[in-house]
């Protein structure tokens, strides 16, 4: 446990307004890239970035300092989208919540690696985003903890509340994914 | 070069990704594809992707953050207001109920009083007696039970409105 999460602990637990705030501009960009990412749908990554910071408030006395803030953080938005694809019944995000026993992953195309070669000829970083869409939510939320968030394999398996075996194999299968999932793919 | 230590060097690629390596695991990496031109090739394209995948570019709504924080702000401040009226709900309860416990016998007195005017039995006025301290209680109970029910359907329906797509 260290000093500033100690700090911070103390500060959710007295409801700190400004230090609210200070968290809510910190980490705008990181919270609202993992919701959209999620949920791909901005209106309600904005909707369900606001509910999380309701949440931040009411439960702040929950966070117990040993773990680093942006954990706790996503677990809280975490829930918020499964919530939320319980009512609306997405499709994605159910794979969220249940991904095991929705669909069995296909694996990648052979042609894969040559699609890949064309991508980065082309330097085509829009192509990796329209791919995100294309793959499970389970899989782009660990790639995204992982590679965009840097989180450590511990820490994602506390976001999701899963072993870490099950995180390293989505991590597996979300980068055969995302390979495969690029254009010229399934050419 | 044979198929297999491809295998391995694309399995220990990914594995250097996702879960780190040993040092042997590692310099044998790193040796095999200073030798073999196609994992290299497949190493490099496999950082280029996750390059193009941390750079994919998500732009915050910009008034985002501050709406929230008023929102937050404003939510914080309902939940002051409802805990100090909390309490005072406390105190009141406290309060009703001392007074009714010592003044218990002075209203079964009063009842005696009224039982022999109107020449009740026994069991009608200890009836009435159990109503008289029941009734208001009941009472507040279903008004607070609506009341929340309320608020937790203005709320809720005030949350599923803003999710709709």
């Amino acid at each position: 446990m260290t000093n500033d999460t100690q700090t911070l602990a103390d500060g959710l637990r007295r409801r700190d307004p400004d230090l609210l705030d200070r968290l809510i501009e910190q980490y705008q960009q990181r919270l609202y890239r993992y919701l959209l990412f999620l949920t791909g749908e901005p209106a309600l990554a904005e909707d369900l970035f606001q509910e999380t910071w309701i949440r931040v408030l009411e439960r702040g006395h929950q966070y117990n300092a040993k773990s680093r803030f942006e954990s706790w953080l996503f677990a809280i938005a975490r829930h918020l989208v499964i919530d939320v694809s319980r009512r609306k019944k997405f499709r994605s995000l159910e794979e969220l919540a249940d991904p095991e026993s929705s669909q069995p992953y296909e694996p990648p195309d052979p042609r894969a690696v040559s699609a890949l070669q064309l991508l980065v000829a082309r330097e085509n970083e829009q192509a990796v985003q329209l791919s995100l869409l294309k793959i499970p939510a389970y899989y782009r939320e660990v790639l995204l903890l992982r590679f965009h968030e840097e989180l450590g394999l511990e820490e994602i398996a506390g976001v999701l509340s899963l072993p870490i075996s099950t995180v390293k194999s989505r991590l597996y299968r979300g980068l055969d994914a995302l390979k495969s999932l690029l254009p010229g793919g399934a050419a | 070069m044979s198929e297999n230590l491809h295998s391995r060097a694309q399995k220990l690629l990914a594995q250097s990704l996702v879960e780190g390596l040993g040092a042997t695991d590692q310099s044998w990496l790193d040796a095999h594809l200073i030798e073999c031109a196609e994992c290299s090739r497949e190493a490099f394209n496999t950082r280029e992707l996750l390059r193009a995948f941390r750079n994919v570019p998500v732009a915050v709504p910009r008034d985002l953050a501050a709406r929230t924080q008023m929102r937050v702000r404003l939510r914080a401040q309902e939940s002051a207001q409802s805990s100090s009226s909390g309490v005072l709900l406390w105190v009141i309860a406290v309060a009703s109920w001392l007074l009714g416990v010592f003044s218990a016998p002075l209203v079964w007195r009063g009842f005696v009083w009224v039982g022999a005017q109107l020449h009740l039995p026994k069991p009608v006025l200890e009836f009435g007696f159990v109503l008289w301290w029941t009734v208001p209680a009941l009472v507040a109970v279903a008004i607070v039970l609506h009341q929340r029910a309320v608020t937790n359907g203005f709320v809720g329906r005030g949350f599923s409105r803003d999710v709709q797509p």
